[in-house]
């Protein structure tokens, strides 16, 4: 037979319309072979194996039907890469098998067949539970069923494998297998609790056993309810992470009222000095009640008055076991059942003395919160069985610099609670909340008679850090940018004139004068340090009036200053982006506008048409 | 984790130890992490973006070479599926002179020794490609941890034993995988790279372009799973030598210009300004529609010649080097491949490590791996011979200017003309690709000669506005590690550093916001040039770790530049 094409001849879209006219499969594999002993283009090899795959395919349905057929494909004749899109098509298991059998059989590629096998395993995962009715136990090994039954969820079924497995082999390792699963998806019904016996009955290997440290207020059967936010505050203000917690308080206590069908509320704490005037923020940030104590003492944290107020608060209206309990018409519970704390300095001060007089534990410097039952085996816990604890806060703390994640549980112990369970949150770990001034709470005052004894330590002296430039909250900020290159110190100076003219004033520099290479004077320089830079990296301010100067108007610029009432730019480029952001533009040089404006407001007559004109008239 | 790092004193023997530490999950840090937990070995991985791949950046064609030992979907089943973009099914060379343009079809070329190539868009692959490396690893004691910049090697009587890390307690470690890019700071710190030399480098600046659905296949003219893949070069880039891309995604556009460092820097030539001008050439217009255009990400990398800069003995100690930080990267005329080379080459160091490990000496590894190299037919890609003779010849200056004499002479033109058609068979040799030189002649006369004496003229219009680049750069996502920048200019002179004003593709000359600027400076009376700097729009592409004076690191974990697509 001599070969009707030479493909070399040929490009592989000449070669396609060549072999398309072509019917007989052993021509074309004449073909295949001269393109493969030849320029091997994969695409050409492509084009003749596709006819050829057609052609056969007709003379397929014409003549008899093949065992493949019930495949939907046939591996063999496909690449690894294409193997997996016609697989993800195929749901049905036991064809995916015959495709893994047919793969084995043939060319056995190990990547095929863990595309199969993953496959399959998807849909064998999918599946419904297995129905147990139809496990034949009589036939099954007890490894088999152990297996079988992590399928099962239902306390039900399972008992009624138990029943079966009785009823027919009554193998007791089955039994035991399946009462474990029964255990982990339920619970082990509660244990008996050892009675309480003296230390010396209780450990009588221990030449000089003592008691489980006990605390003389702790609780017995308890009364728990609601998530309490220790609000700390600063200079007369919440701090941010308050409104974090209070935000994420809101969140679990709506997701735990509707778990629980539970009506259980959000508790915010206040302590300090003119602190009731925060109570309406507090609740527009999402609590339910503001519990506030104020005195004049407390303007400063201090740890002891403030662990007891907070405790005070905490134990108010409750039964502490000791002591006379105080009736509160709020609250019905003896001891809250969370309670978050920042991890700020004082927040951690603070919860690591609350949670201890509280007879608790603490989770400090958490970031993840979230509450749900837990099921645990644990020897000091349960004794060793399988317990459901319900409404368990769960407390995500990072180790590891962060690199791992421990969930820190606070769960009571038989004859002993440990509530609140509680945390302290890092700052920054939630999103602010939006606040809602509509939202209406209840706002509670406490008064606590604070002892003298308390204030043993006393703030003789403090100080505010130096915290760098504070340019927000100015009525007017000067900025000035790289338009100041041709003599960067009187640059500067103006922009001083400048603030100068206004009552609260202050002057800001662009990114690029910090990372310049500027020589300026030394009476000017400490005003182009990095605190004083606006944007991205910098300070993002608000004031009434923006005056930027030669500052072109960077997006990372922009960010820091956008908010601004008004923005004045002033700039030697017209096309400048800031111009798309300012309310007033004047095109010219900051060397020439600046004193003119300076002039302009030292007479108090803004002569708007001298300052266009040393602005080159716009 | 076999202790904990609060337990650590800081005594050597209390350091974590591990059997493998690869740092970087790009192709080649995950193939060697892979390979090396499927030979059961316990493996940590670093990385140093906030996920892998938020610091990769590739022209965007992936390859799967039928000769090679290891392919990408060969380690990672269901690579192709989960984490590319569209296979190659059509590959064309433009060349262009003015708006004439002659195009040859070299998917022949494409195609040799080719089992399959995808384009990808790298945050997504590498990102995919980390998920599988952490299950794979942790099966054998090991994992990956994102966030971790890893600052050089831990050495312990002058022998590398482990790495220090930025964020953790250094780690010990019987095999280190530097698969940490273009710009190693472990080859660094090892001695075996450096910056010193624009010849030896390629940058790449490239824009992913949006388009709408369907797009793609309309303007290629290809299927649903099929896509196309275009090379340009000639007289695009004003006598820069360098070419152009365009590759199609699922639904987007990698458009990138790749430029000899020398060359741009020598000619001041501004990337991005390249990149423009490939983006509004006319025949574009056939894909680009002005009015849609959209830019999502703009992008650029440094690009090792592995002809010069493919490490021979890639390995040191304790220490292997896979990919880009090995020089690995093989731009030979239209044949561009480097992350299959280092998935191969990440294959190989696993492989070599269990070699030497079943002979009792972990320590041999590099030299198993060097040899596995030379074995596999890897170095002989990356460093063909026929170039290292043919560059004996062709590369020198005179003999460079005299080949480009004749080819743009009557004679030379007649040459061309006379071999018309026979040239796309020409450059559709794989032999003749990896031999050329790197002068002017291959890359812009040639081209530009081809184009007007056989090409014709483009009749479409294209009036794309590119961004600018202030734009551009406000559009990246950045974590910047404030008061802390990661490149110091140690020389701040316009005569030491300027070049990188230009060369930096985020700075330009005359614009403010980049990150090199030219100032003058007034002190004791004199005026003088100067340059600064400002990290903060740095894209971490390590070009004026070559071209200025600078002391140059990449910024702390999961800081500095995030790029989405890549």
């Amino acid at each position: 037979m001599t070969v009707a094409l030479d493909p070399d001849e040929h490009t592989v879209a000449e070669l396609r319309e060549a072999v398309g006219e072509i019917d007989d499969p052993d021509e074309l594999e004449s073909i295949l072979a001269a393109e493969r002993d030849g320029r091997n283009r994969t695409t050409a090899v492509d084009a003749v194996e596709a006819r050829l795959d057609a052609v056969r395919e007709e003379a397929d349905e014409s003549g008899s039907g093949a065992a493949a057929d019930d495949l939907p494909f046939d591996p063999g004749e496909h690449d690894v890469s294409e193997i997996g899109p016609l697989v993800n098509e195929i749901e049905d298991v036991d064809t995916l098998r015959a495709l893994l059998d047919a793969e084995a059989a043939g060319e056995d590629r190990t990547p095929v067949k863990t595309v199969i096998e993953s496959r399959v395993e998807k849909f064998a995962d999918e599946g419904e539970e297995p129905d147990a009715d139809e496990l034949d136990l009589a036939e099954m090994s007890a490894a088999d069923v152990g297996n079988a039954v992590q399928d099962i969820d239902d306390g039900d079924v399972l008992r009624g494998l138990i029943e079966r497995e009785e009823a027919g082999e009554d193998r007791d390792s089955v039994k035991t297998l399946v009462q474990n699963r029964i255990d982990s998806v339920e619970g082990e019904a509660e244990q008996e609790l050892e009675p309480d016996l003296p230390p010396e009955e209780k450990h009588p290997e221990l030449d000089h056993p003592t008691a489980d440290k006990r605390h003389v207020r702790a609780l017995e059967d308890g009364s728990y309810g609601d998530m309490w936010v220790y609000c700390e505050t600063q200079a007369g203000d919440l701090v941010d992470v308050s409104r974090e917690m209070l935000g994420k308080a809101r969140a679990l206590m709506d997701g735990y009222n509707d778990e629980y069908d539970a009506d259980e509320q959000v508790v915010a704490v206040l302590i300090g000095d003119d602190v009731a005037d925060l109570a309406a923020d507090c609740v527009a940030y999402g609590a339910d009640v503001v519990v506030y104590h104020e005195d004049a003492r407390l303007e400063r944290f201090n740890h002891k008055p403030y662990a007891e107020v907070f405790c005070d608060v905490a134990r108010w209206g409750g039964d502490p076991g000791a002591g006379n309990p105080e009736p509160a018409d709020w609250r019905d519970y003896d001891e809250p059942r969370y309670v978050l704390f920042p991890a700020t300095n004082n927040g951690r001060d603070l919860s690591a003395q609350v949670q201890a007089e509280l007879d608790s534990g603490l989770a400090s410097d958490c970031s993840g919160l979230y509450i749900e039952d837990a099921v645990i085996s644990n020897p000091v816990k349960t004794g060793g069985s399988n317990r459901t604890f319900e409404r368990v806060l769960h407390m995500k703390r990072p180790d590891f610099s962060g690199f791992e994640y421990s969930t820190i549980l606070c769960l009571d112990n038989p004859g002993r609670e440990f509530h609140p369970q509680g945390a302290s949150v890092i700052p920054g770990s939630f999103d602010v909340p939006e606040p809602d001034p509509e939202r209406e709470g209840e706002i509670v005052e406490r008064d606590v008679a604070l002892d003298d004894d308390w204030f043993r330590v006393e703030v003789t002296e403090y100080d505010q850090l130096e915290g760098g430039v504070d340019l927000t909250g100015h009525d007017v900020v000067v900025a000035m940018g790289r338009g100041i290159g041709d003599d960067p110190t009187r640059g500067m100076e103006l922009a001083l004139d400048l603030a100068d003219c206004f009552e609260d004033a202050d002057v800001g520099v662009s990114r690029g004068i910090v990372t310049g290479s500027y020589q300026f004077d030394g009476h000017v320089e400490q005003y182009t340090a990095e605190e004083r830079q606006i944007g991205e990296t910098g300070q993002e301010v608000e004031p009434d009036l923006y005056v930027a100067a030669g500052i072109s108007g960077a997006i990372q610029h922009k960010v820091g200053m956008d908010d601004s009432d008004t923005i004045v730019a002033i700039n030697t480029d017209p096309e400048a982006d800031i111009r798309e952001f300012s309310d007033y533009f004047v095109e010219g040089d900051l060397f020439e506008v600046l004193p003119r404006l300076v002039d302009a407001l030292e007479s108090g007559e803004v002569d708007m048409a001298a300052l266009a004109d040393g602005g080159d008239s716009r | 984790m076999s202790e904990t790092i609060d337990d650590a004193t800081g005594a050597s023997d209390e350091y974590e130890q591990y059997e493998a530490v690869v740092v970087g999950c790009g192709p080649g840090g995950a193939a060697a992490a892979a390979a090396l937990a499927d030979e059961g070995v316990e493996t940590l991985v670093l990385e140093r973006g906030v996920d892998a791949g938020s610091k990769n950046v590739s022209g965007g064609l992936i390859y799967a070479e039928e000769s090679a030992p290891y392919t990408i979907d060969g380690l990672f089943p269901g690579f192709r599926e989960a984490a590319t973009e569209r296979p190659v099914t059509e590959y064309q060379l433009h060349n262009v002179a003015g708006s004439q343009v002659k195009s040859f079809d070299i998917t022949d070329l494409h195609e040799h020794d080719t089992e399959w190539s995808d384009a990808v868009l790298r945050r997504k692959m590498d990102s995919w490609l980390a998920e599988r490396v952490h299950e794979r690893t942790r099966e054998t004691g090991g994992g990956l941890l994102t966030e971790v910049k890893v600052t050089g090697l831990l050495r312990e009587e002058g022998e590398i034993v482990g790495v220090t890390c930025e964020e953790l307690d250094p780690i010990r470690a019987e095999l280190v995988v530097a698969a940490d890019g273009v710009n190693s700071e472990l080859a660094r710190d090892a001695g075996l790279m450096d910056w010193e030399e624009p010849e030896e480098w390629f940058q790449g600046v490239k824009a992913v372009v949006d388009l709408p659905d369907g797009a793609i296949q309309e303007r290629f003219g290809v299927g649903d799973g099929e896509g196309a893949a275009h090379l340009f070069s000639g007289d695009l880039f004003d006598g820069v030598r360098g070419g152009g891309f365009v590759y199609t995604n699922e639904d987007s556009l990698s458009i990138g210009s790749v430029f000899h460092l020398d060359s741009v820097a020598t000619e001041l030539a501004e990337p991005h300004e390249l990149l423009d001008a490939l983006l509004t050439h006319p025949f574009l217009g056939q894909w680009l529609d002005d009015a849609e255009y959209a830019e999502r990400e703009y992008s650029a990398k440094l690009v090792p010649d592995s002809k010069k800069a493919a490490l021979r003995s890639p390995h040191q100690g304790r220490l292997v080097v896979v990919g880009d930080a090995a020089g690995q990267m093989q731009a030979q005329g239209p044949i561009i491949k480097g992350m299959n080379h280092a998935v191969t080459a990440g294959g190989l160091a696993a492989e070599a490590y269990a070699q030497a490990k079943a002979r009792g000496d972990t320590s041999r590894a590099g030299e198993f791996y060097e040899r596995k190299l030379r074995d596999e037919g890897v170095m002989e890609k990356l460093r063909p011979r026929r170039y290292e003779v043919a560059s004996a010849l062709g590369e020198p200056e005179p003999v460079a200017n005299l080949a480009d004499a004749v080819v743009d002479s009557a004679v030379g033109r007649f040459g061309v003309r006379l071999l018309g058609d026979r040239l796309e068979r020409l450059y559709s040799s794989p032999a003749l690709s990896m031999m050329v030189p790197d002068t002017r002649t291959p890359y812009v006369t040639l081209p530009t000669v081809i184009a007007e004496e056989l090409g014709a003229p483009v009749d479409e219009t294209n009036d794309v506005e590119p961004p600018e680049l202030a734009d551009r750069i406000g559009d990246l996502t950045y974590d910047t590690d404030v008061g802390n920048p990661h490149i110091e200019l140690l020389d701040d002179s316009a005569a030491a550093s300027g070049t990188a004003v230009t060369a930096c593709p985020v700075s330009a000359e005359g614009f403010g916001g980049g990150c090199y600027r030219r100032e003058t400076v007034a002190s004791n009376g004199e005026r003088e040039e100067v340059v600064s700097l400002d990290t903060q729009p740095c894209i971490e592409c390590g070009t004026c770790a070559v071209v200025a004076e600078t002391d140059w690191e990449h910024p702390r974990g999961g800081k500095g530049v995030e790029f989405e697509e890549g």
